[in-house]
């Protein structure tokens, strides 16, 4: 009995520790830091599109995109980061935080045009790549579009 | 007694603006809402339209009679006749003016914020390096917002071409395609001849040349001995 109310204890600490509340400034930071990182992948790739191609150096960059996108970045848009600053004032709209199915839908799309990215970059197709990497390019900025403040 | 005459009221070079305009700037809205791949276009045609701008920027000081700037530009008396309803000449009426410096000035907006903005995803304008990130980030937001004003400001042209179509009872589509019009009154349109058509369009490919960065310089070529941790 008294190993069973430990054992519950010890589980609904270490759940409450999986879900530790990120700290809003934190949050901001590493969601500034998980763009600006795809950011840097993407005028990889754009580079490699233009000029010569290199497969590796694709395939390296667009990895990093697919890793970011399937690593949960939702659980950094916590209640309270609509507002405030992390490297820089946070961009996002309140809105975000509302639109509950519509954000869901972009951050799925966004999902699955960045695992369609990485698949095509280890095959070392340039065409594909270049085809993928628009559509990846379009959930960008389905997002920037409707979530993030002009200014 | 029919004493309507024929007169030229657009000369070619202003027609081909027009119309090569409106599918340019057709081009730019469809390519700046839909993004992707169609990012790259939305920047070539934007170079397209400086050059069409500029070449009418030009063209308003030494193209034909209607064309130029100080013959429409609307001057306190010319309101003041035309609020009257006592406006008979051909060409832009001051309010038709009014609507071509607001979308030239809109457009000139859009071009100069556009040469130096980014995408935040892998497009920058072509003057982007010009500029810092901070600034780029600015105009790119007033980028944003402005097209709507084109929009509104298109959208208003064409309904003040609806209105005249439909209730005066004139209308101006055709004029602008053949380049003529039946007037009471008025004189057919004289001057840009073929010197000034070369000196208009030598500026304008001058501008798209400087709007195109290409003589930006090189960011230096990495020197081989500098290489980078191959992790």
């Amino acid at each position: 009995m008294k190993s069973k109310i430990v054992l519950a204890l010890l589980a609904t600490t270490l759940a409450a520790g999986a879900h530790a509340q990120v700290k809003v400034e934190d949050a901001i930071k590493w969601r500034q830091s998980a763009y600006a990182t795809m950011g840097w992948s993407m005028s990889r790739i754009k580079a490699n599109i233009d000029g010569t191609y290199n497969k590796d150096d694709v395939a390296k960059a667009a990895n990093v995109i697919q890793a970011i996108a399937n690593s949960g970045m939702g659980a950094l848009y916590v209640p309270g980061s609509d507002k405030g600053k992390g490297w820089a004032d946070t961009r996002v709209k309140p809105a975000l935080f509302t639109d509950g199915p519509k954000v869901g839908k972009i951050a799925g799309d966004f999902n699955a045009a960045a695992n369609e990215l990485a698949k095509v970059a280890a095959s070392g197709d340039a065409a594909a790549v270049k085809d993928a990497f628009g559509k990846l390019g379009g959930t960008c900025k389905a997002c920037h579009d409707d979530y993030r403040t002009k200014q | 007694m029919n004493s309507k005459k024929r007169i030229l009221v657009w000369d070619l070079p202003t027609r081909l603006f027009h119309w090569l305009l409106v599918a340019a700037v057709v081009g730019l809205v469809v390519t700046g809402k839909v993004g992707g791949n169609l990012i790259d276009w939305h920047g070539k045609i934007g170079l397209l339209v400086l050059g069409l701008v500029v070449f009418r920027l030009v063209w308003g000081i030494v193209g034909s009679t209607y064309a130029r700037f100080c013959q429409f530009f609307p001057t306190p008396a010319k309101i003041a006749t035309y609020l009257k309803g006592g406006w008979q000449a051909p060409g832009h009426n001051p309010l038709g003016a009014f609507s071509v410096f607001a979308l030239l000035g809109v457009l000139i907006f859009q071009l100069l914020t556009g040469l130096v903005a980014n995408d935040d995803i892998a497009f920058v304008g072509p003057l982007y390096d010009l500029v810092g990130r901070d600034l780029s980030n600015l105009a790119t937001g007033w980028h944003r917002l402005s097209v709507d004003v084109l929009i509104a400001l298109i959208v208003l042209h064409l309904a003040a071409i609806m209105f005249y179509a439909h209730v005066k009872k004139d209308n101006l589509v055709k004029p602008m395609v053949r380049g003529w019009k039946e007037v009471d009154q008025g004189e057919p349109a004289r001057g840009g001849g073929a010197l000034a058509l070369v000196v208009a369009l030598v500026i304008a490919l001058a501008a798209v040349f400087a709007a195109s960065g290409v003589w930006l310089p090189e960011p230096p070529p990495p020197p081989a001995a500098v290489e980078t941790p191959s992790w």
